[in-house]
């Protein structure tokens, strides 16, 4: 048996790599003309995301300013406070910093772990700079007691390694505990957990949100009158054509204390005092539905159009009323749609930056904005780019589902 | 319309009917009808098919029926009450869509299940009709999958199978077998027709393929810009066609001009645009003097030879074309001064004919129609 | 066309409820963009309706103050480079994706989509730490780069969809006239995918001439555009010049709208 089952499966391998073989060039050719835009998406787009994922676990600091210290640590016990040699080294590597100004540096990078660190490390290295001669470790501790504090040198320590998980943990509210473990942080300071959960419950609210809206715009879009319908349709295609920037500043002026919804409630007589919207959830949900709603009605509505009126008609006269109907025979059949919708408006929803900013409160600011507060004011880029590999990770995770439910090639615009 | 009473075994205002319409009319914009005026009684058990071509208003007729246009002006009658206002899911009537219109997010049972929901019918009882329902159309097996796998003849069947299982006593159907291939067309045909007379149920169809309806029904009502053109059964509408709509309708016709000039025997005796004279029957209620036309099928057109019988029209033409089709010749011919005729003559009777020579014809007077217009 | 004609009453009445919720839905979605209009001509500098006085000085202001008029000059300069560079590069890769022996077309495809779906910060601040290893911070080459990656997913998308009913058949016979690969591709499957493509630039050209986070982590004084100025000024302390910049984006927005309507109805006829 086996003996002639053999030369077929030669045969119809040979004929599979032939057949391969063949379509190789036409693959080629196909695939050469994508390739300016693979190669440029690679540079301009791929890589930047790279160093960003890089830039979360580098950790150059300890090992460029502190190296001979690092080197005499090799031998410490890790509980005891460390021997002569070690702080000879520190004084040394200290002594090189003041000249090439790069104690601020390695400071700020162990204050992250060790409070107070950055005012200690520069004090230090001014005094290293006015040492001749040892003995050292005295001089240090008279500096203070972080320098006996064996936990100090267990980062210094742990910080010599070039890479370091110190800002995904943080950017998750996990830290190395002093025994070596991970551990969470206490829950009064933890800020990143928190603030994803409010990024994902902001996502999730505006998508529930364009769903209520925007599912019976969809349905009556389907149902009207062909001129009729073209101009609804223009109503939620223009605002989608309107720069982000112009939507959020509608928003602004009509949210603000002074602005036009108070203005009309107080000349309506609704309110006497004015409402805060402006800086509050509730005025960052609406100004993020307003902007999101278009993105939900269009999948849902080139389902809808594509179902044959012929569905309702047979249902009906199977015996279902109207509203059975609906919901047994019509709207299982919109799922597609809904799913698109809602999958590309949440994706789109985690990343919101201009709006948060704008209309939101200090409570209503999501990852985005925590990511450029890092990066331009605290100037900490390992724990910004930290939290953009958690955003991206997620966002990529719904991007995934939202490839294995719809498919990139569905996506239309308008 | 008086053609719509007349010549029908279940015609008149029997009191058997299960469906009748009466002076019904239905227009869109208020000025264009696209039903003027029906009269239609179906009864019971009938297999009753609206044949017309596309804008005659045979489907907007169905859908009246069905409940999903309303009539503009009339009364539709089923079963002795009027049902205009009431919605189709209250008429226990099953239907049969064009693309039969299956339930995509449903498997084929769940499917023929869904109407038995509505009328209460759970458990293992509905199993069972589920059951019985794909078992009458050879489908067993097919209760787990979905619409999508499967082909077009076994969705034809599975909309059958959902329309009957609440073994509703009429049956409507709009084009069910327009999307399928001829053959599987002709067994579909058999096969629905084999169900409506086991399964004793009424059935109203719609189609624009007359073998279709010749196949099929018990009667046929042939639709025409929003009126009934004539209502018989197959063999009298292929037969005894009532006006020229009609006769070109259904099968090939040849329709010739010709004026009256008297009676003789009981026949019509008509003179040709040459001014030969031929003899017709059918002419009845003809009035001489009108536009008339002689109507004969091809295949009643035989070579002439020998002794004519009486009764026999003679004439003769010059053959334009000749086409071999197998079991028989197709003849085109020229006579009556530059009148086309077509012949279907058999092998057997045929000799050689060529393009240009002179040909002998003859036709029965009893096979000739005489139809105004 | 609202209702099949076989509606019941509580269907009917549910028909109006339904229609009158998406009408208001509709309002809600076309009502905030108009407020600015009228506030942009508002003689006053604070944002109330109805208008008091009406005045082009904020319009004065947004083309005669340099900094506003820099803005819209470094805004149009750096859409127009990326329409060239987006509308190229994604009409090339449309091209090959379209063609059936492409290979690893989903994966591919997910890729070319992926610069709509990551959030728009990680893109500024990917770009922000990466394009300074190269000096590229601060510059208008920079800028440009980062707005042609945001800005092809929209060309590849909107090609794609004109190419999905391009009848290849024409390209065959045009070779079987006689034409060349390169002939055949100017003389007519471009011609023939032309307004998909003039929507992708369209789009393409919007997303940048709109794009504020990357611009706000990529740009010094010297390259601000138009939307950064505007989201410096909303945040320091917003000012009716800022209406009138709103106001011009807006009109701008609705030509292009316009533009692209104009040209898929004329494809479709």
């Amino acid at each position: 048996m086996q003996r002639t089952t053999q030369p077929v499966d030669i045969e119809r391998i040979q004929t599979f790599m032939a057949v391969r073989r063949a379509a190789r060039p036409a693959r080629r050719a196909a695939f050469s003309l994508a390739l300016p835009l693979v190669a440029f998406l690679l540079v301009a787009f791929v890589a930047p995301i790279l160093y960003l994922l890089v830039t979360a676990v580098d950790n150059p600091e300890t090992q460029s300013v502190l190296p001979r210290t690092l080197a005499a640590l090799e031998g410490w016990d890790g509980t005891s406070t460390p021997d002569e040699p070690v702080f000879a080294a520190l004084a040394a590597d200290l002594k090189q910093a003041k000249e090439d100004s790069t104690a601020a540096l390695v400071g700020k990078r162990l204050n992250y772990e060790i409070p107070g660190m950055r005012s200690k490390m520069l004090a230090a290295s001014r005094m290293a700079a006015g040492l001749e001669t040892g003995p050292y470790r005295e001089k240090f501790l008279e500096q203070g007691g972080i320098w006996a504090d064996p936990a100090t040198w267990a980062v210094i320590q742990r910080n010599g390694a070039g890479l370091t998980p110190y800002y995904l943990m943080t950017a998750v509210d996990l830290k190395q505990a002093p025994t070596g473990g991970i551990e969470r942080v206490a829950p009064d300071q933890a800020i990143f957990l928190p603030v994803l959960g409010r990024t994902l419950l902001v996502a999730g609210m505006v998508t529930a949100l364009t769903l209520i809206l925007g599912y019976p715009v969809a349905y009556v879009l389907t149902i009207a009158p062909k001129t009729i319908a073209a101009v609804m349709m223009l109503m939620v295609l223009l605002p989608l054509w309107t720069s982000l920037l112009v939507r959020t500043t509608a928003w602004v002026v009509l949210l603000q204390s002074d602005g036009v919804i108070n203005s009309v409630l107080m000349a309506l007589h609704l309110t006497t005092e004015k409402i805060q919207l402006i800086f509050t959830r509730v005025g960052t949900v609406t100004a993020m539905t307003h902007i999101q709603l278009p993105f939900t009605i269009l999948p849902i509505y080139s389902v809808m159009r594509a179902i044959q009126p012929t569905q309702l008609r047979a249902a009906r006269s199977l015996g279902a009323g109207p509203t059975s109907a609906f919901w047994r025979i019509y709207a299982p059949q919109t799922l597609p749609g809904v799913v698109a919708g809602c999958l590309m408006t949440f994706i789109l929803s985690l990343g919101y930056y201009i709006t948060p900013a704008l209309v939101g409160g200090p409570q209503d600011q999501m990852v985005s904005n925590f990511i450029a507060v890092y990066i331009n004011r605290d100037l900490n880029w390992g724990l910004a780019a930290a939290l953009g590999v958690v955003l991206l990770l997620v966002t990529l995770a719904i991007y995934g589902l939202f490839l294995r439910l719809v498919g990139a090639d569905k996506i239309k615009l308008g | 319309m008086a053609s719509m009473q007349t010549g029908t075994h279940a015609g008149g205002r029997s009191s058997d009917a299960l469906v009748r319409f009466t002076q019904v009319k239905k227009s869109y914009d208020g000025i264009h009808y696209v039903v003027k005026d029906l009269n239609l009684d179906v009864a019971k058990g009938e297999f009753l098919t609206m044949l017309g071509p596309s804008g005659s208003g045979k489907t907007t007729t169905l859908m009246m029926l069905g409940g999903f246009e309303r009539p503009t002006l009339g009364q539709i009658m089923l079963d002795g009450k009027p049902v205009e206002r009431l919605p189709p899911e209250k008429r226990n009537i099953g239907f049969v869509f064009q693309n039969y219109a299956l339930f995509p997010h449903m498997t084929v049972a769940e499917n023929v299940g869904f109407p038995l929901r509505y009328r209460g019918i759970k458990g293992e009882a509905a199993r069972e009709k589920v059951a019985r329902a794909l078992g009458r159309v050879s489908l067993e097996a097919m209760g787990d999958r979905r619409p999508a796998q499967l082909s077009g003849g076994q969705q034809q069947r599975v909309a059958l199978a959902r329309a009957l299982v609440f073994e509703p006593s009429l049956v409507l159907m709009d084009e069910p077998l327009g999307a399928l291939d001829k053959q599987l067309r002709e067994r579909m045909q058999i096969e629905i027709k084999h169900l409506q007379t086991s399964l004793g149920i009424t059935m109203v169809y719609v189609t624009h393929d007359q073998s279709e309806a010749l196949t099929m029904s018990d009667r046929i009502a042939v639709f025409h810009d929003g009126r009934i053109q004539q209502l018989a059964d197959p063999k009298t509408l292929y037969n005894a066609p009532e006006n020229r709509f009609v006769a070109g309708f259904i099968g090939e016709n040849n329709t010739m001009p010709c004026t009256l000039v008297g009676h003789e025997n009981g026949l019509a005796v008509v003179r040709m645009a040459d001014g030969s004279i031929l003899k017709s029957a059918g002419a009845a209620q003809a009035s001489a003097g009108g536009d008339l036309s002689l109507s004969v099928r091809p295949e009643n057109i035989a070579q002439a030879d020998g002794q004519p019988a009486p009764g026999t029209n003679l004439f003769s033409g010059t053959v334009t074309e000749v086409f071999f089709l197998g079991d028989h010749l197709r003849l085109s011919v020229t006579a009556f001064a530059g009148q086309a005729v077509t012949a279907r003559i058999p092998v057997s009777a045929a000799r050689g004919f060529k393009p240009g020579e002179t040909v002998h014809l003859s036709c029965n007077a009893a096979d000739c129609r005489l139809l105004e217009g | 066309m609202w209702l099949p004609s076989y509606a019941t009453p509580s269907e009917r009445l549910s028909r109006i409820l339904v229609v009158g919720f998406a009408v208001a839905v509709l309002l809600f979605l076309i009502a905030p963009l108009f407020i600015i209009v009228p506030l942009s001509f508002s003689k006053d500098p604070f944002f109330t309706l109805p208008v008091r006085e009406y005045s082009l000085r904020w319009y004065e202001d947004l083309f005669g103050n340099p900094r506003w008029f820099n803005a819209m000059v470094n805004s149009a300069v750096a859409a127009v480079l990326t329409t060239i560079l987006a509308t190229t590069l994604g009409t090339l890769a449309a091209l090959g994706i379209a063609r059936p022996d492409f290979p690893y077309r989903r994966a591919i495809m997910a890729l070319l989509i992926s610069p709509m779906i990551v959030p728009i910060v990680i893109v500024a601040v990917g770009s922000y730490l990466f394009f300074g290893q190269f000096g590229l911070t601060n510059t208008r080459a920079g800028l440009v780069f980062a707005h042609t990656a945001l800005a092809t997913p929209f060309v590849v998308i909107t090609v794609t969809a004109t190419l999905s009913t391009y009848d290849t058949n024409l390209t065959r016979a045009a070779h079987s006239l006689g034409a060349s690969g390169l002939s055949a591709f100017f003389r007519v499957t471009l011609p023939n995918i032309l307004p998909g493509m003039v929507s992708g630039a369209i789009f393409a050209f919007a997303t940048s001439f709109d794009e504020v986070v990357v611009a706000l982590f990529l740009t010094a004084a010297e390259q601000r555009t138009l939307p950064v100025q505007m989201f410096s000024g909303i945040r320091d302390q917003i000012n009716p010049t800022i209406m009138a910049a709103a106001t011009m984006l807006l009109t701008l927005s609705i030509l292009l709208f316009v533009a692209l309507a104009l040209l898929t109805r004329k494809k479709t006829r």
